[in-house]
């Protein structure tokens, strides 16, 4: 494929391709729903027409990347590299497993209003915006047409006071976040007057580094902190996670957490590559707190769901030291262990949906016990998604973990794969009881998933995502490779150690 | 025999058959239907044992190390899947792959819930050892040293005793804390050394070879890995999890764990820690304190085990003492100590295996451990109690049985660079002829006071079939230890100048000679 000259229509229009099939779909969606959507099986018509429409997303994608698209001379507006094609690969993968387990349970939940689905696919072209920003005006309009379309589908379950409060919190929380990033957004401008990322790289390198662009960098970080839930900004996050409908849950987890890494991993690399003193501190620290926190809350968390949610905040930890590093290696583990965390996560909120009722917010680890016995390949299902979080070898988990700390000790620093190590042991106190219920307890009377069963959509994303994690953790050669190569596009540093 | 060997290839294929074969056993097991597991599991484990018997007549002691075979992995990162054998990880080997058959045998009867499972695991487990013991690849080694603690945590968390839960998760924490910091340990040794020498990889060969690129961080580098194997082993201060685990593991898993897993942890500082970084290890500083530990653990561990209501408490406290003999061994670093400590690897697995056993049989027949409820049982299990005698006899290390060529060889060895803390040891061997004779006392001997032993049947043909193996190995490797010692004893020299880079072949063979 020839390069594309982003200033022209064509070169545009083929660059932004898959956003723009995904948003014309959406309205599609939106327009059948608008005549169709009172029984669940139009709920149903709406659901399969946006996996059509996320699959001609990805198709467009695929295209791309095979076809190694790249922008002739510096991306404006919009990236066009490897690194966007991978990210953008996993939010449709999350939306579209998202979609999946959300067929069944919608109906089970009653809660037949078809427009989730169009609100899932806006979700999702912002977030595919957000991950291909190149200019810091793009990444604010995909924040936010992601965030509005997930603040609605938080309080979905609109009889469920939980879930409102849950949309409350998360839209509350969000426009704060918001509201420093465009503040972080003036300030970069006013010191450096450019919105491109590589330009403002190119301006900030070239001599001192103004207060104003500190400052700014400093407004965006926490912006960014607020959206990835990482301590102290992530209060929201257990609520938020806690009350939503588990389909919810878990795009919140995956897609939006992937949408927002990437985001800040391109704005670190390419528009503040030279001032990394200026923020490996902070991300440092960032990263420390926020593994020590979510693991040692998520230990003393009795339901499940809640669980997930801080050990969501302690994944957010160990992504933020792929990021601290600032070398390809670290982009590459982002993309590596966001890979992991995607596949284990949907597959995780994918089982808990069919554990409960009502949101599964009271879904106990003792409602677990003799889930073995009742149900062996749920059982054995969800115990492989916790060794998977917890990184053990033999699953993705481990090597996402493996190459976060690669990363950090190819830099000569040590601390933070300390506390990253030791605080994975901490993770084992409330992953393994969870495995300990479903197989060494015995069952209750009147268990909490009586009646209830894994519907096949659910039981693909399941099955899909657990034999990537098994067999990609078991081979993982290749997988590592395209993480790597993905990365070389937004950071290129001189290797001194092959493999770096 | 190693012309017939030799004819089928054996060599070639030995050590991946030795890893695949219960891997996929493992699988099969599991996803079988009826209710043959156990059989299966026993073929299984009996092929594997007797395509290990071949290494003993096939391994060449003067080879080094032997059987390597590599396959890239990673390659980016340099990491292969690559695998070896010396002297030292022989025995480790054929240890490993007697105890699986017998822990087959072993569980006929005592597991009945879930058989599939259990022998599921039981198998992946041996895969795990055995891929620990034959690694050269520290990926490859970290990868199956954590991969054992999921079918162990199994085996505990289920089939277990009433504590089983607590015990489980205790385990797999604490081994777990060790593992994770030597991960980090790992790869700094290996970026340093390829920062040093330029290329980037996990191979043991590599990373021994430039380990002085660790400058300033071998301590470091070296308390992370002794961290991680003195949990494992366990030494004094990290042995709590151990007697929980013991306990509360059901007797196959007691077994494993005592015989096997334990030397894992020794076995990692003779292969990893101490060769890696010779001049921390072996340095006044450290060697003063592992060796305080040491003797610590072996008077420790006698001393409790003394005072313990279980038996099998006893005897997993009897663990943490015979492993003191191991560590001392290790820095008493002289021929002699080095295969002393080797030797009480071997024999500790042998007689602290057949122990569980035992102590496993009487509880199939009585439903209780405690010493207390037993007594004069010579009188109806004659048998038991014969083999009961000779296992203690062998552990408390008598003349003529396997126990006493390891410790005494420890002692001699250790006596020159560390004569206090030899001597203090040596009354750990007094101690441990007090708590296992009397405990045999108290139960084979006495009155038969309590009416509900008047009834117990003596051992059964599978039981013997158990304990035959075992007793026949004390026996033999106590009367004739020489074509043990003398596989293991190049492998012993080379280690030994490896950590000592001063001293050459000369000294060391003088040195065997006095």
């Amino acid at each position: 494929m020839n390069p594309l000259d982003l200033s022209t229509p064509t070169g545009i229009t083929v660059a932004l391709l898959p956003e723009i099939i995904l948003t014309l779909g959406a309205l599609i969606v939106l327009l059948v729903v608008a005549w169709r959507h009172r029984t669940a099986g139009d709920s149903r018509l709406a659901g399969q027409l946006s996996l059509v429409m996320l699959a001609a997303s990805g198709a467009a994608v695929a295209w791309l990347w095979v076809g190694r698209a790249r922008a002739a001379g510096i991306a404006l507006m919009i990236a066009v590299d490897e690194y966007r094609f991978a990210a953008i690969a996993l939010i449709l993968i999350s939306a579209a497993a998202t979609v999946l387990m959300s067929l069944r349970y919608m109906e089970r939940e009653e809660l037949l209003a078809p427009e989730y689905y169009p609100l899932i696919l806006m979700g999702t072209a912002g977030m595919m915006f957000l991950a291909s920003a190149e200019d810091l005006m793009v990444l604010f309009l995909g924040l936010e047409v992601m965030s509005v379309a997930v603040y609605v589908l938080a309080g979905y379950d609109r009889r469920n006071i939980f879930s409102s409060e849950a949309a409350l919190k998360y839209f509350l929380i969000g426009a704060f976040a918001s509201g420093f990033l465009l503040y972080g957004i003036a300030l970069v401008y006013g010191a450096t007057g450019q919105t491109n990322l590589v330009l403002i790289g190119a301006q900030l390198a070239a001599g001192q580094v103004p207060m104003m662009a500190t400052l700014g960098l400093g407004l965006l970080l926490i912006g960014f902190a607020f959206k990835v839930a990482a301590v102290p900004f992530h209060m929201w996050a257990p609520d938020v996670y806690d009350g939503a409908p588990t389909p919810v849950t878990a795009y919140m987890a995956t897609g939006v957490k992937v949408a927002a890494f990437i985001a800040l991993t391109r704005m670190l690399f390419e528009a503040f590559p030279g001032t990394v003193q200026l923020w490996q501190p902070v991300i440092g620290v960032l990263a420390a707190v926020t593994m020590v926190v979510g693991n040692v809350i998520a230990l003393a968390q009795r339901t499940v769901k809640r669980m997930l949610a801080y050990s969501s905040v302690a994944h957010a930890g160990y992504l933020l030291v792929a990021v601290w590093p600032g070398t390809r290696m670290g982009a590459g583990a982002v993309m590596l262990y966001l890979f992991a965390y995607v596949l284990t996560s949907l597959a995780a909120f994918a089982l808990l949906a069919s554990l409960g009722r009502g949101g599964e917010r009271d879904v106990r680890l003792d409602d677990l016990a003799g889930l073995a016995d009742r149900r062996p390949w749920s059982a054995l299902a969800l115990a492989l998604c916790m060794l998977s979080l917890l990184g053990f070898p033999g699953t993705l988990g481990f090597i996402g973990k493996w190459y976060i700390l690669q990363a950090a000790i190819a830099e000569a620093h040590y601390l933070l794969p300390v506390i990253l190590v030791v605080t994975s042991v901490v993770s084992a106190g409330y992953y393994l009881p969870v495995i300990m219920s479903m197989y060494m307890k015995t069952a209750h009377a009147v268990p909490s998933d009586r009646g209830l069963y894994l519907p096949r959509g659910a039981a693909f994303v399941v099955a899909v995502s657990l034999v990537g994690v098994i067999v990609l953790g078991i081979l993982p050669s290749g997988i590592v490779d395209v993480a790597l190569r993905t990365a070389g596009s937004i950071a290129q540093t001189v290797a001194p150690v092959a493999g770096r | 025999m190693r012309t017939f060997l030799d004819s089928i290839g054996y060599g070639g294929w030995i050590l991946h058959a030795l890893v695949a074969i219960p891997l996929v056993g493992a699988v099969l097991v599991a996803l079988m239907r009826g209710r043959g597991a156990r059989h299966l599991a026993l073929a299984i484990t009996v092929m594997e044992l007797v395509l290990s018997l071949g290494l003993w007549w096939h391994f060449d002691p003067a080879g080094g190390m032997q059987y390597r075979a590599a396959v890239d992995w990673l390659p980016r990162w340099g990491i292969q899947y690559s695998v070896g054998l010396d002297g030292i990880s022989l025995f480790m080997i054929l240890l490993t792959t007697l105890l699986g058959p017998l822990s087959v045998i072993g569980s006929y009867n005592y597991i009945t819930t879930r058989e599939r499972g259990f022998y599921s695991l039981l198998l992946a487990l041996s895969a795990g050892l055995v891929g620990c013991f034959i690694a050269l690849d520290l990926f490859v080694f970290y990868v199956f040293f954590e991969l054992m603690l999921i079918p162990m945590y199994f085996i505990i968390g289920i089939w277990g005793g009433k504590e089983r839960l607590r015990a489980a998760i205790k385990f797999f924490i604490y081994t777990m804390f060790g593992s994770m910091l030597m991960l980090v340990a790992i790869l700094v040794l290996v970026w340093k050394v390829g920062a040093a020498t330029g290329t980037l990889s996990f191979a043991y060969d590599h990373l021994l070879a430039n380990s002085a690129a660790a400058g300033p961080l071998a301590p470091w580098l070296f308390a992370a890995f002794a961290l991680a194997f003195a949990i494992k082993v366990p030494i004094f201060p990290f042995h709590t999890w151990l007697p929980l685990a013991h306990v509360e593991a059901p007797t196959a898993g007691s077994v494993i764990l005592a015989s096997v897993m334990l030397k894992i942890g020794t076995y990692g500082f003779l292969r990893f820690a101490v060769p890696f970084f010779p001049e921390v290890a072996l340095g006044p500083v450290v060697s003063g304190i592992m060796v305080t530990l040491a003797v610590i653990g072996i008077i420790y561990g006698a001393l409790v085990a003394m005072v313990q209501p279980d038996f099998k408490k006893l005897v997993a406290y009897s663990s943490v003492s015979h492993l003191g003999f191991v560590m001392l061994g290790i820095w008493g670093a002289t021929v002699q100590s080095v295969q002393g400590a080797l030797m009480v690897m071997i024999g500790h697995g042998l007689s602290t295996g057949a122990l569980f056993f035992l102590i496993g049989m009487l509880y199939e027949r009585r439903h209780s451990r405690e010493i207390a409820a037993f007594g004069g049982l010579a009188r109806v299990m004659p048998l038991f109690s014969l083999v009961l005698t000779v296992v203690a006899l062998s552990s408390i290390g008598l003349p003529g049985l396997n126990g006493f060529i390891g410790e005494f060889l420890v002692l001699i060895g250790s006596f020159e660079a560390y004569p206090w803390a030899t001597g203090i040891a040596t009354t750990g061997v007094i101690f441990a002829a007090a708590y296992l004779l009397w405990a045999l006392q108290r139960i084979i001997f006495n009155r038969l006071d309590n009416p509900e032993n008047e009834g117990l049947s003596d051992l059964s043909v599978r039981e013997w079939l158990v304990l035959a193996p075992l007793v026949a190995g004390m026996i033999w490797m106590g009367l004739a230890p020489g074509p043990v010692l003398r596989r293991m004893e190049p492998a012993t020299r080379q280690y030994l100048e490896q950590t000592r880079p001063g001293s050459t072949a000369a000294d060391l063979s003088a040195e065997v000679g006095r």
